[in-house]
Order: structure tokens, then C-alpha cells, then sequence
């Protein structure tokens, strides 16, 4: 018995051991939705920037004929955005697109936008449903000397069936707005993190990657 | 002028005996680098200013100067410092470093004596191990369930990440550190190893590098796993920093050890220990630090460019400042996969080597074993892209990776074979050591098919990211090498601590792991082919059976890891005294006495017979008696029966 009690009470301290350490991490809070901190001078700016998605290259940046890539979905009317820093930005974006199942859900959810939520045809909302995404507009900071940035919004998918809207060739855009502050100067890249490309890389090659068309520049000056 | 007027050889030893080195320990070490650390933190504050990747550079500069501070509050530079000065160290000084007549104080030092230094990297891989497998019960403890909601996401990410590269560490020195150091220079006949000093540098430089790594666990975590893959890790929290000069850290070490370990095996081997007469655990030794030599720097490399990028707002993997993350991918599986080797080539020739001792017969082809270690070696370079079949890198490659990384399963079934060989119609002596032997074979033929399985790329492309690659390597790494370190252990236990590992808590704990790893693995085999993925903290509730398995298989594990803890500590201080040679072994580490004087032999060995002449099969089962059998003795010699000596005794 005697035997026994050398190792039964090895193996009782090594459990509390590892039960004290797991109570610890168990009391770590789990990660908060990114939101924005509010800086600087309050609504010194106040700014809107108005974008859509298009299901091809016809009416954005491209030309009406689309150009060297007119088949390929794209941000319009610009990808390349200018902002003033500290400043509150009001974004609008007409989407015209269809969709599916996002790969990762946590892209169907908001990040990073004022009250953590955006409005979906005026209906406020803190995310989409993940089979139903049109497209994402997502900022990110890479690591440079700048603040960091990091908003991502769901755009819900228009429904196949959508009939083309009088006087387009689109159908009807679901109207998304959100709003995020700005902090000092810095260059950022956005792009769309729903895999909308060519088969490169599981549909994240082609207008996924490529600026001009789901991808673009947010400067903050 | 004569040349020896030229050159003088003797170094310069004026002053007196001592001073400050005698008064340095770990200690003071901790307090040097305290205060190092400290300065270090206000200078990188005052010179960074506001800079946007001030917290980086901090947080960097702290930790450099806590190892720093701490190898010189150690004693570290001591040697070096006094030659500068003109003052060498003196026979007293070099005396005193090598921890003569200071009992168990000179593990607190630096102390250069190689044995010392096992002794010191055993006790810091079973704290490592500790570490990592207190990580892994709560991995599995969060995954006993679709949501458990125990642990949070980041906690999860951050602790899978901690785990891996914690065990990937140990597991590197698991071997090589313990007995590479303690019992290779016995086995050659040196007195000690090359570099004595180097060889202290090696082992402190781990000691410093532990408070840094796991400051990661209190600046954010590692998010990024162990691979610490960009783009994540350049857009990590300052947990990454303590990532990076971990490795850089851990680099020198090796780097220091393996050229230390690497001269001392080609230039101190015992005369007549030639290359045939070399034991084949020396081999293994050796082809793991000569593989690490190469493949460390490009870890170091990965780690520098990325300390570029977070601290001077450098580009080399973000892509939107022109810089490819497969950069990084491919500089560290250039490292990560001869690692693979470096870990288990010294734990399987371990097994080896015992192997021969408890089967009572000669290696069985020696020489294919030696070729076996040579190809593996040779090849295992040139495989580090099957890491990246699925990550879109030069997809024209995949075939001829495919082909290398098939080939290599070649000679790695020819150190299987030999084993086998050895076992075959030997007269087995069924001890706790010689378990290891079948529990790595049993482990290592599921990890190698299983290897074999994901080496071909249409496989991979399916189960990469599973749950089924995280139960290959781990039936590789641990249940292979682990179990060979564990047997190594076992085997070498008398001769390291004089006493004998208790052999029924050693059993005991051997029958829980091993039930327990295959419990856990097998099921996460499972739950992996039914895809479920690596380092996602929740998983779809069709998986939860098998997790569910794994788990309960994990806690076997760990009860089993901290009998096999109570039964060396137990053993250690009141276990059984040993015999110079209780296994009846001929190699030249069991010829000499216990304790171990401080120069190891009285007289040089001179080898004139390789150490596996145990001839055909004995009759009689060896006893566990004092049996001193001196390398070179006469075939069928078990203990106890005395026989031929095969040295000379040469002044």
C-alpha cells in the first residue's frame, strides 16, 4: 500500500497542477468583436464614400466595355479610395451580385465598424447569414508604420433569381451602410474575402487579388 | 628564430586563482539578466519613441537582454573575458568551471563537465516535456466536447502553438542534450567532450531561452501556431517577438552544440575505435547534429527576416509590400524537415543500441544501418517542400517531392529491419528499456505508413490540415522518438545516477502511455479522416465520439508520464544502487566506475574489437549482478561471466 502512495500522490499533484493552469486560462475573457477606439478630434470629419459590386468589369473603373477583364466581378466606381484621418467614414455600397456560402464564416460577420453592426437595406444588423454572401469589404493593416486598421462587412448575396431593375442591367442592389473612424495617415489594402475569383488557389486568384477589381487601396491622409 | 619561438601554444595564465567566478550561479544569472532586461527595455523606449512598432522593439530588446544579462550573470563569458584581459583562466580556475569537489552546487554553475551538463539538459527537457504535456491535457480537456467553451479561441490557438513548439524542442534535445553529452565521450573513450565550455554555453542558452518563450503566454500569445507562418505572425501580437528570439535563441544553441558535439566524435574517439568499431548509438548522435548544423540557420534566417518586418517595418512576406509568405514557408521547412531526423535518428539508434545489449547478439548488419543513417541524412533534405504540396508553391514540384519523400521511407525501414534483425532468435531479456524497443517498432510502422500516405500528393491534398497529419507526426515524434528517449533513458539511468530505475513503476507507466497514445492517436486518426481540422477549437458534433476517445487516451498518457516522473525522481534519490555494468553491456560507457571520476578513465581506452561480440545466444539469462565487461570481450560473454578484455591500458 505504502508502494502506491508515492506515485498516487505524483499523479494527484500533476492533475492540480494542470487543473490550477486550466482554471487560469479558463478565466481569460474570449476575444471582443474588434472595434474601432474612438481618436482623435471627434467628427472633425465626417465623410461618405459610395461603392458597388458588379457581377462583371461594365461599369466600373474598366470602361463600359469592361476591359482587359470584362467577365471578372468588380468594386466600381473606383478601388482606389481617399479618406482624411480622424475622421468618421460613412460608407455605402450598392451590391448587384449574387453569392453562396462564405468558406469562413467569420467573414459573415462585422468587424470593426462603428457600434459593430451595419445596416442591410435600413435594417441594422451585426451580421449575415453565412450561406448567403454576395461579397465582403474588408481593410486590412499590414504591420507598416502606420496605425492599424482592420474593418470587414458582410454584403449579402442578391438572390439568383432577381429580376433585372427598370432601365439596368443589374437587378436591384441590397443597400449596405456602415461607418468606422480613422485614425492617423496610412496606406491600407481592402479587398473582398469571399472566394469570388478563377479556380487559382480555391477562387482567391484573379479579381480576388487583383487591384482595380476586388482589392483596392484605402489611404488615409 | 625556431617556429616554436614563433608560435607560442601555452596560453598566458597570469593573476591568481578565482576571483568573481566563483560567485557566479544561476542566481546570479536571473539578477544580471533581470537588470539587463530592464535596461535594455528603457533604452529601446528611449530610441524608439513613438514609432509604431515601439511595443515590437521593447518587448525585443527585453528579451535579448535578459539572455544577454543572464549568460553573464552566469559566468558564461568568464573564459572568454579573462583571455581578453590577458589573465587565461588558470588549472584551478579550469578545475573549479569543471565543478570539481562542489557536490550538487555544480549544477547551479556553469560547469563544463559533460556529465554535469546531461544531468542539466535531462532535468530541462523533463521540465519542457512537463510544460508541454501540461499544455496538452488542456488541448484535450477543451476538445471533450464540439463546445466545451473551457478554453477561448485565442487561449486554444495560443496554446496549440506553445505546445508544439515547446514538445518540437524538446523533443530536438531529448536525446542528443541527456546522453549525446553524457554518455557519448564515455562511449569513445574521451575525457571529456571538445569544447567543454561551448558545451555549458549550449545547455544555459536553453535555460535562457525558456522565460522568453513562454513571455509569450503574457503578451498576446502565438496565434500562428508553431510553424509561426506568415502573414499571421507579421501581423501577431508581441507574443510573436518572444517566438522569434526564442528560435534565434534556441539556433545558437544548437548551432554551438552540434559543433561541439560533431569535433568531439570525428577527432576524440578512443584509438582503435575505428568507423566499424564505432557504436551506432555515436552514429546517430552524430548524424542528427551534423543535419542540425545546416538546417538550424535556416530557422534562424526565417526568424530574422520576420524580426525585420515587425520591427523596422521591413517587407519580406507581406505581399502588399512586395514580399511572398512562401519565403517564409520554405525557409523554415528547410529546417522543419531534416528536424524531423534530427529528432529521431538518435532515439531509434538508441534503441538500437540497447537492443543488441538485451537481445544478447550482434547488431544485425551493422553496416546497413550505418548506410541507412547516411541516406537519411542525405535525403531528408530534400523533402521539406511535401510540407507545402497544398500551399500553391511550385505545384510542378509536387511530383518530384512526392518521389523523394517515398524514396526516404527506404532506408528509414532499413534501421526498422535492422532492429527486427537484431530481435530475431535473440535470447530477449524483457526489461523495461528493451519495451521501448517494441513499443517504438509497433509506433513507428502506423507513423511511417502513415507518412507514406500523406507523401503522395492527391492524399494530401485531402487530409492536409487534419486532424490525421497532427496523429502522423505524433506517432513519429512521440511515439517513436519519445519512446526512444524514454527507453534510452531507462537504459542509461544507472550509469548517469549510480542507481537503478524502479522497474514496476517503469513498467506501469510504460503499459498507460502506450495504451493511452494509441488510444488518443488512433482515434484522432479517425476524427481526422472524417476532416476535421488542426487548431480549430470547435469541431462539427458528428466528431465528437472520437474526440471524446482521443481524450480519455491523453489523460492515460499523462497519469502514465507522471508515474514514469515519480519513479525517476524516486529512483534517483533512494532507488537501488547500481553496478558499473548491470546489463552486461560492452560498450565503453559500462567500464568505468560509479560515481564517474571527474576525467572518466584512469587510462585511455584503446578499442580493439567492435561492442557487440555477444556471439551466439547465451544459456544462461543474464543476471542483474555486478558484472564489469570491458568493450572488446569475448563472444557470448553475458554478465557475471567475466571474459577477455579487448583494451590496453596505454600511458
Amino acid at each position: 500500500m505504502r508502494r502506491l502512495l508515492g506515485p498516487a500522490l505524483t499523479i494527484l499533484l500533476g492533475a492540480a497542477f494542470v487543473a490550477l493552469i486550466g482554471w487560469l486560462l479558463h478565466q481569460q475573457p474570449s476575444p471582443a468583436a474588434v472595434a474601432v477606439p474612438h481618436q482623435g478630434a471627434a467628427d472633425s470629419h465626417h465623410v461618405y464614400l459610395h461603392l458597388a459590386t458588379y457581377p462583371d468589369s461594365m461599369a466600373g473603373e474598366h470602361g463600359k466595355d469592361g476591359g482587359a477583364e470584362p467577365d471578372w466581378v468588380s468594386y466600381g466606381p473606383t478601388t482606389t479610395l481617399n479618406v482624411p484621418r480622424h475622421s468618421l467614414v460613412t460608407v455605402t455600397i450598392s451590391q448587384y451580385d449574387g453569392g453562396e456560402a462564405i468558406t469562413n464564416p467569420w467573414f459573415a460577420r462585422v468587424h470593426g465598424t462603428v457600434g459593430g453592426s451595419e445596416t442591410v437595406d435600413g435594417k441594422t444588423v451585426t451580421g449575415v447569414d453565412p450561406e448567403a454572401v454576395g461579397h465582403t469589404f474588408t481593410i486590412h493593416a499590414a504591420p507598416t508604420a502606420q496605425d492599424p486598421l482592420f474593418v470587414s462587412v458582410p454584403l449579402p448575396a442578391v438572390p439568383d433569381e432577381a429580376p433585372p431593375a427598370a432601365g439596368s442591367d443589374y437587378p436591384k442592389p441590397i443597400e449596405v451602410t456602415f461607418s468606422f473612424r480613422t485614425k492617423g495617415p496610412g496606406k491600407y489594402v481592402w479587398n473582398c474575402e469571399f472566394p469570388c475569383g478563377d479556380g487559382t488557389y480555391a477562387k482567391f486568384g484573379g479579381p480576388m487579388s487583383t487591384r482595380g477589381y476586388m482589392s483596392g487601396t484605402l489611404t488615409v491622409t | 628564430m625556431t617556429v616554436a619561438d614563433t608560435y607560442q601554444t601555452d596560453p598566458v595564465t597570469g593573476g591568481p586563482d578565482g576571483g568573481i567566478m566563483r560567485r557566479l550561479n544561476v542566481g546570479t544569472g536571473i539578477l544580471g539578466g533581470v537588470v539587463l532586461a530592464l535596461a535594455a527595455n528603457l533604452l529601446a523606449d528611449w530610441l524608439a519613441g513613438d514609432a509604431v512598432h515601439e511595443v515590437d522593439v521593447r518587448a525585443t530588446a527585453t528579451m535579448v537582454g535578459w539572455a544577454v544579462g543572464f549568460m553573464a550573470g552566469l559566468g558564461a563569458f568568464t573564459g572568454p573575458v579573462r583571455w581578453l584581459l590577458g589573465r587565461d583562466l588558470t588549472h584551478a580556475d579550469e578545475l573549479f568551471l569543471a565543478g570539481k569537489d562542489q557536490g550538487e552546487g555544480r549544477y547551479f554553475r556553469f560547469t563544463t563537465d559533460h556529465k554535469v551538463v546531461g544531468i542539466q539538459y535531462l532535468v530541462l527537457t523533463m521540465v519542457m516535456l512537463g510544460a508541454g504535456g501540461t499544455m496538452a491535457m488542456l488541448i484535450r480537456t477543451d476538445l471533450i466536447s464540439p463546445n466545451s467553451g473551457f478554453l477561448g479561441p485565442q487561449t486554444y490557438n495560443s496554446l496549440v502553438g506553445l505546445h508544439g513548439l515547446t514538445m518540437i524542442l524538446a523533443t530536438i534535445i531529448m536525446v542528443t542534450g541527456p546522453f549525446g553529452n553524457f554518455v557519448v565521450p564515455l562511449m569513445i573513450g574521451a575525457r571529456d567532450m571538445a569544447f567543454p565550455r561551448l558545451n555549458a554555453l549550449s545547455l544555459w542558452l536553453l535555460f535562457a531561452m525558456l522565460p522568453v518563450l513562454y513571455s509569450a503566454a503574457f503578451l498576446g500569445g502565438i496565434p500562428m501556431g508553431w510553424v509561426g507562418y506568415t502573414p499571421i505572425a507579421d501581423q501577431g501580437p508581441a507574443g510573436v517577438d518572444s517566438y522569434m528570439v526564442a528560435i534565434l535563441i534556441f539556433a545558437v544553441s544548437t548551432a554551438v552544440a552540434g559543433a561541439n558535439i560533431t569535433t568531439t566524435i570525428l577527432t576524440m574517439r578512443a584509438r582503435g575505435m575505428t568507423w566499424t568499431r564505432t557504436p551506432i548509438f555515436v552514429y546517430g548522435v552524430l548524424a542528427s547534429v551534423v543535419l542540425a548544423l545546416p538546417a538550424f540557420p535556416m530557422f534562424m534566417a526565417a526568424e530574422i527576416l520576420l524580426l525585420v518586418d515587425r520591427l523596422m517595418g521591413g517587407g519580406f512576406y507581406i505581399p502588399s509590400l512586395g514580399g511572398q509568405p512562401w519565403l517564409y514557408q520554405n525557409l523554415f521547412w528547410l529546417m522543419g524537415h531534416p528536424e524531423v531526423y534530427v529528432i529521431l535518428i538518435p532515439a531509434v539508434t538508441a534503441l538500437m543500441e540497447l537492443t543488441a545489449v538485451f537481445a544478447r547478439k550482434p547488431l544485425y548488419s551493422f553496416r546497413i544501418a550505418v548506410l541507412s543513417i547516411i541516406a537519411i541524412v542525405g535525403l531528408s533534405v530534400t523533402v521539406w517542400a511535401h510540407h507545402m504540396f497544398a500551399s500553391g508553391w511550385a505545384p510542378d514540384l509536387n511530383g518530384p517531392f512526392m518521389l523523394t519523400t517515398e524514396l526516404i521511407s527506404i532506408p528509414t525501414g532499413g534501421l526498422f529491419l535492422v532492429i527486427l534483425g537484431t530481435l530475431w532468435r535473440g535470447r530477449i531479456w524483457a526489461t523495461f528499456p528493451m519495451m521501448c524497443t517494441y513499443a517504438m517498432l509497433w509506433n513507428f510502422i502506423i507513423g511511417g505508413i502513415t507518412g507514406i500516405y500523406l507523401s503522395d500528393v492527391p492524399l494530401d491534398y485531402q487530409l492536409h490540415g487534419s486532424m490525421f497529419v497532427t496523429a502522423h507526426f505524433h506517432y513519429t515524434l512521440m511515439g517513436a522518438g519519445l519512446t526512444g528517449a524514454i527507453g534510452a533513458l531507462a537504459y542509461w539511468f544507472p550509469k548517469m545516477t549510480g542507481r537503478m530505475l524502479g522497474d514496476t513503476p517503469g513498467l506501469v507507466s510504460f503499459w498507460l502511455v502506450q495504451i493511452g497514445f494509441n488510444v488518443t492517436f488512433l482515434g484522432m486518426f479517425m476524427v481526422g479522416l472524417e476532416g476535421q481540422p488542426r487548431r480549430v477549437v470547435h469541431y462539427g458534433a458528428s466528431l465528437h465520439t472520437g474526440n471524446l476517445i482521443s481524450t480519455i487516451g491523453a489523460y492515460f498518457i499523462g497519469v502514465g508520464m507522471l508515474v514514469l516522473l515519480y519513479d525517476v525522481v524516486a529512483s534517483w534519490r533512494h532507488g537501488k544502487p547500481a553496478s558499473m555494468n548491470p546489463w552486461g553491456a560492452k560498450t565503453l560507457e559500462w567500464t568505468v566506475p560509479n560515481p564517474i571520476p571527474l576525467e572518466n578513465f584512469a587510462v585511455l581506452p584503446v578499442v580493439t574489437e567492435d561492442a557487440y561480440g555477444y556471439g551466439e545466444p547465451v544459456r544462461d539469462a543474464p543476471a542483474r549482478a555486478p558484472a564489469p565487461v570491458a568493450a572488446g570481450a569475448g563472444p557470448g560473454q553475458g554478465p557475471g561471466q567475466g571474459g577477455g578484455t579487448g583494451e590496453e591500458a596505454r600511458t
